[in-house]
């Protein structure tokens, strides 16, 4: 008699069995430490001369954060290991049943090919919070010098390297199904992840499409949560990316399916992803989760916005190698996208840096439509930007706000770090290796 | 006669110009143990795969007749036991016979009379990787012995298993037959085949040449050389695959 809770438990023992023996996983682990450590030390040593180590000139500690100095260098670290290590430790999950054999006899259940890639990127994913382990350590560690951690900060570029993770382990076990043998899969996969770095090139150079297409690409959408900022857009996007991954990859696990229904069949998961991508850059809502509410504006600022109901088009003059653009967009854009519910902006310029544009009369505008009521001018500074908005609303702005929070200096320098990392977390990690495959084999 | 679990007919299957099988037909029958047998590239591990859906045919029709049967679903029949894997290299036979009893949710109760009969218990906690061939093809065969479907295809069970083995293997196979159970394997020692099985079906170039049981294969190879009937059943299968 079959019982279902039975054949599941057996599967997610199996791909943790399978992940626990896997060597590629355990490679995966050892490294982990010894890269996290490297971060955390070049950080802790940055920020410790920064804040005053060594004679640093006063009033620039003040404006020092651990999630910029310590938690998102750190943590970056984990950006290294999901692109070149674990790709191989998915594709070797995916791959090895189909070489050994094992997928062919463990297809003839009922259990549906999505559903069993699922457990497995389940499990790989469960591997991966097994070696953010080496991150968790680097926080204990901080922490114990006396440092500060804000813990939403923290959770946020968790949740970034796990939506990260997520992508590239769909991404392996699609190319790990789709291709006939692991080396080929890692090819794909690594060449999939080159073609995020030409994007993000040509977003940079060009802008316009390849700017919104860009703020998909792993890379670009993990640089929102290193800034403690949640913007909901992007998780939905990457969860839609990691359904759309393994869905390819179930579609391509199937048995008994011509290639040409398969190829069709991925075709059209490609379109309904892009397409729910493309839906999801709609999606506005998000959470600035930062201890110092770095990407937001100040709270009476935002009530007044938020009460600011008529449409606001925003046409700036500004090429996209141009530091303006940049500051303008990171600085005041963004956080106004999240708050006002009606504002489309627009950039114009005919080459990518601007610099020959500059002798242009109109370069450098940048022009305001607020329901009907228009101005121009050239500032990009958040306070010049909204001021203008408000004149074009006519509202009064808020009262200035004290003086802003200020940071968490500490010059300390990384003790233990090396003996933790290169040391004890290596040899740690040899010893469970050792003692798993005992218990299990 | 017993009844027809499976109606194979007009199955074909073409790997770019090669012509694997052209419209192949033939039946299952409940509670027999059925033979493939052909010569090398005859068309048989590519008709298993095609029968058991891991492979796309391109035509031809294969229908369930089972009452239990899913139409949708072969597996919900029969269980394919592929020749030439290793699976779960890592890990050892116990866990590796767990895939049939709680995976697929097998026989449990014919759990140690398998491992008994494959003589399996020497090497239950040896992880499959580190086995001989014909000690992993024990196992391969047990897996199959012990799940759950009513019909059970195996491409050759006997690859890589000596003389005491094979008869040990055959032996097995032949029990759980007269259990009741109906299995359908391909087999390349010609003479093993005719003695082991009720009824077998010669493949030959894609094509099926002859269905039936030794003895009325061994009829119809006389009445095609002319002579008295072959003693040897290799005769036999030379006569009707030429």
């Amino acid at each position: 008699m079959r019982s279902p809770s039975r054949a599941w438990r057996w599967l997610l023992r199996k791909e943790c069995c399978e992940l626990v023996l896997s060597r590629s996983w355990w490679v995966m682990l050892g490294l982990t430490g010894p890269l996290v450590g490297l971060s955390f030390i070049d950080a802790v040593r940055a920020y410790g001369e920064a804040s005053g180590l060594g004679g640093t000139a006063a009033g620039l500690a003040d404006a020092m954060w651990p999630l910029d100095g310590i938690l998102a260098p750190t943590l970056s670290a984990y950006e290294v290991v999901a692109l070149f290590l674990l790709p191989f430790v998915a594709i070797r999950m995916v791959a090895g049943d189909r070489q050994s054999g094992a997928a062919r006899l463990e297809m003839q259940h009922s259990i549906s090919p999505l559903a069993r890639v699922s457990v497995k990127a389940a499990v790989l994913l469960g591997g991966w919070s097994v070696a953010s382990a080496a991150g968790l350590l680097a926080c204990i560690l901080w922490k114990s010098h006396g440092g500060s951690i804000y813990l939403p900060e923290v959770g946020s570029i968790a949740l970034g390297h796990l939506l990260n993770a997520g992508f590239i382990v769909a991404l392996a076990a699609a190319a790990a199904s789709i291709s006939e043998h692991p080396s080929t899969a890692a090819i794909l996969t690594l060449a999939f992840t080159v073609g995020t770095w030409v994007l993000s090139l040509m977003a940079a150079v060009h802008g316009d499409i390849w700017e919104r297409l860009a703020a998909y690409t792993p890379g670009e959408m993990l640089q929102a949560f290193q800034h403690a900022l949640i913007p909901l857009s992007r998780v939905l996007a990457g969860l839609a990316l990691v359904g759309g991954g393994l869905s390819i990859a179930a579609v391509w696990m199937r048995t008994g399916v011509a290639v040409r229904r398969r190829a069709s069949e991925s075709i059209a998961i490609v379109a309904a992803g892009s397409a729910l991508v493309f839906a999801c850059s709609f999606v506005r809502t998000g959470w600035d989760v930062s201890e110092n509410r770095r990407n937001s504006f100040s709270e009476p600022e935002e009530e007044i916005l938020r009460r600011i109901r008529t449409p606001l088009a925003i046409e700036a003059h500004l090429a996209p190698e141009d530091p303006r653009r940049f500051e303008l967009e990171r600085q005041t854009l963004s956080k106004l996208k999240r708050i006002m519910p009606k504002v489309e902006v627009r950039y114009v310029s005919a080459t990518s840096i601007g610099l020959f544009e500059q002798a242009s009369p109109h370069y450098g505008e940048i022009r305001y439509d607020l329901g009907g009521r228009r101005a121009m001018n050239r500032i990009t500074t958040s306070e010049g930007v909204l001021e203008t908005i408000y004149e074009l609303a006519g509202v009064a702005p808020p009262k200035e706000e004290e003086a802003g929070r200020h940071g968490h200096p500490l010059a300390v320098r990384p003790a233990h770090a090396g003996l933790l990392f290169y040391g004890i977390w290596p040899v740690a990690v040899a010893a469970l290796r050792l003692f798993l495959k005992w218990r299990l084999v | 006669m017993s009844e027809v679990l499976v109606e194979v007919s007009g199955l074909s299957k073409a790997y770019g110009r090669v012509t694997a099988l052209d419209g192949v037909g033939f039946s299952i029958r409940s509670g027999e143990l059925l033979g493939l047998i052909g010569p090398n590239g005859a068309g048989k591990t590519t008709l298993f795969e095609c029968l058991a859906a891991v492979q796309p045919a391109n035509g031809g029709r294969v229908i369930l007749k089972a009452p239990q049967a899913d139409a949708r679903r072969r597996s919900s029949l029969m269980f394919y036991l592929p020749d030439a894997i290793a699976p779960w290299p890592g890990q050892p036979v116990q866990w590796a016979l767990e895939f049939s009893l709680d995976f697929l949710g097998g026989r449990r109760n014919a759990y140690r009379e398998v491992v008994d009969d494959l003589k399996l218990a020497p090497f239950l906690r040896t992880p499959l990787g580190d086995l001989s061939k014909g000690q992993r093809k024990r196992v391969l065969v047990s897996l199959g012995l012990l799940s759950p479907q009513p019909v059970l295809l195996i491409d050759e069970p006997f690859e890589g298993l000596d003389l005491r083995q094979t008869r040990d293997a055959a032996a097995a196979l032949r029990k759980h037959v007269a259990a009741g159970r109906t299995i359908f394997v391909s087999i390349h020692q010609i003479s093993e085949a005719a003695r082991l099985c009720d009824r077998l079906v010669l493949l030959s170039e894609g094509r099926v040449v002859s269905e039936g049981t030794p003895d009325e294969l061994t009829a119809l190879a006389a009445r095609r050389l002319g002579q008295a009937p072959p003693s040897d059943f290799e005769e036999v299968f030379l006569a009707l695959t030429e």
